[in-house]
């Protein structure tokens, strides 16, 4: 049987599988038609029909129940999260399991098509090295990114000491997993 | 023979894995059965227990049926709400599933199982078994089932799929 308490591990296995099968565009269909669109349909159901409010019930669960390092900062326009020490790519490093070129990619990856469905941008960063955040805001909202503590405070996960990474990946305003620029 | 280290090969810091990742589970399966078809289902599975689960076969290489028996202890007190019972005798350790975790989460969650979902129960713990030298036969499924892990030349009946039941 293939259990839940290692999934991290074969769930990331199965993107490096499926991608000598098929190349990187069959990675980006499995993240969106057998995560965004499947395994996580409740989340769509959630954030689809309710936005924002949508979205603090679905991390608020989801977040709690993998015992995740995390800081939330909620108001009415924008969903930030921190993510302090991510559980999922912390379970890679932890175990030196490496199969795919970025593990991390996965989440843009299944979140983004479901907030360009419910009419959502999304400004990211993550560093390979389990740390994270994350704005969604209303696509017709033209604000930019928060500048460094400006909007979680002391809880910005980018004024860590061990933030700054060889590569970090940038998105910007954007759904698309692809649509990425590494900043060094 | 007993070890101080975990009977799995990757461990997380929290001693129970989060359930609703049975819902990737089961989405995976039906992604590769619904591009690929049967066969490709059946080679993911294979590759995973031979390639990804390859130092769970090194172990029950080392140890024989007592690592078995290890492992499968150690990977159902892992699963959340597992109910299973492993035991191991002379010349087997027979793994008794009372409620299998996945498919308890799925109905709870309402989703819809895929059909073969219990298949992976079979084709994935032989391609781990096999490079052991040993070999494994299920009977039951869809909630509840028995496994029975043998060496290779003790068990000449092969695996029937009519003993596995089709989840629903």
């Amino acid at each position: 049987m293939i259990g839940c308490y290692d999934f991290c591990g074969h769930y990331e296995w199965t993107f490096g599988w499926l991608e000598q099968l098929g190349g990187h565009e069959l990675v980006r269909d499995y993240w969106l038609e057998a995560i965004s669109e499947d395994s996580q349909r409740h989340a769509a159901d959630l954030i689809v029909n309710h936005g924002l409010e949508g979205m603090r019930k679905y991390w608020q669960h989801t977040l709690e129940e993998e015992a995740a390092d995390h800081v939330i900062t909620s108001t009415d326009e924008v969903y930030r999260i921190d993510m302090h020490q991510c559980p999922s790519k912390g379970f890679l490093i932890k175990n030196g399991l490496k199969q795919y070129s970025d593990y991390c990619d996965h989440c843009m990856g299944w979140i983004g098509p479901l907030m360009k469905k419910a009419g959502f941008v999304i400004d990211h960063e993550h560093n390979h090295c389990g740390q994270c955040w994350w704005e969604m805001r209303r696509k017709a909202d033209p604000t930019p990114p928060s500048a460094p503590s400006a909007l979680s405070g002391k809880n910005d996960v980018r004024l860590l000491s061990n933030w700054k990474s060889a590569t970090t990946d940038h998105y910007d305003r954007t759904t698309d997993p692809d649509d990425k620029t590494a900043v060094s | 023979m007993t070890r101080e280290i975990s009977p799995l090969p990757y461990t997380d810091t929290k001693p129970v894995g989060a359930a609703d990742f049975y819902t990737a589970i089961n989405a995976t399966f039906r992604f590769i059965f619904n591009r690929f078809g049967r066969d490709g289902l059946l080679h993911y599975w294979h590759e995973l227990g031979a390639r990804y689960y390859a130092p769970v076969s090194q172990q029950w290489s080392k140890g024989g049926l007592h690592f078995v028996a290890e492992y499968w202890r150690a990977f159902f007190d892992a699963e959340p709400s597992a109910e299973a019972e492993v035991s191991l005798h002379a010349n087997e350790v027979c793994v008794v599933v009372t409620t299998c975790p996945a498919i308890r989460h799925l109905r709870a969650q309402g989703r819809e199982i895929v059909p073969t979902f219990c298949q992976q129960c079979y084709f994935v713990s032989e391609s781990m078994a096999e490079p052991a030298g040993l070999t494994v036969r299920v009977k039951g499924g869809n909630g509840s089932c028995v496994q029975r892990f043998m060496k290779r030349s003790d068990c000449s009946a092969a695996q029937s799929m009519e003993d596995i039941a089709t989840a629903l």
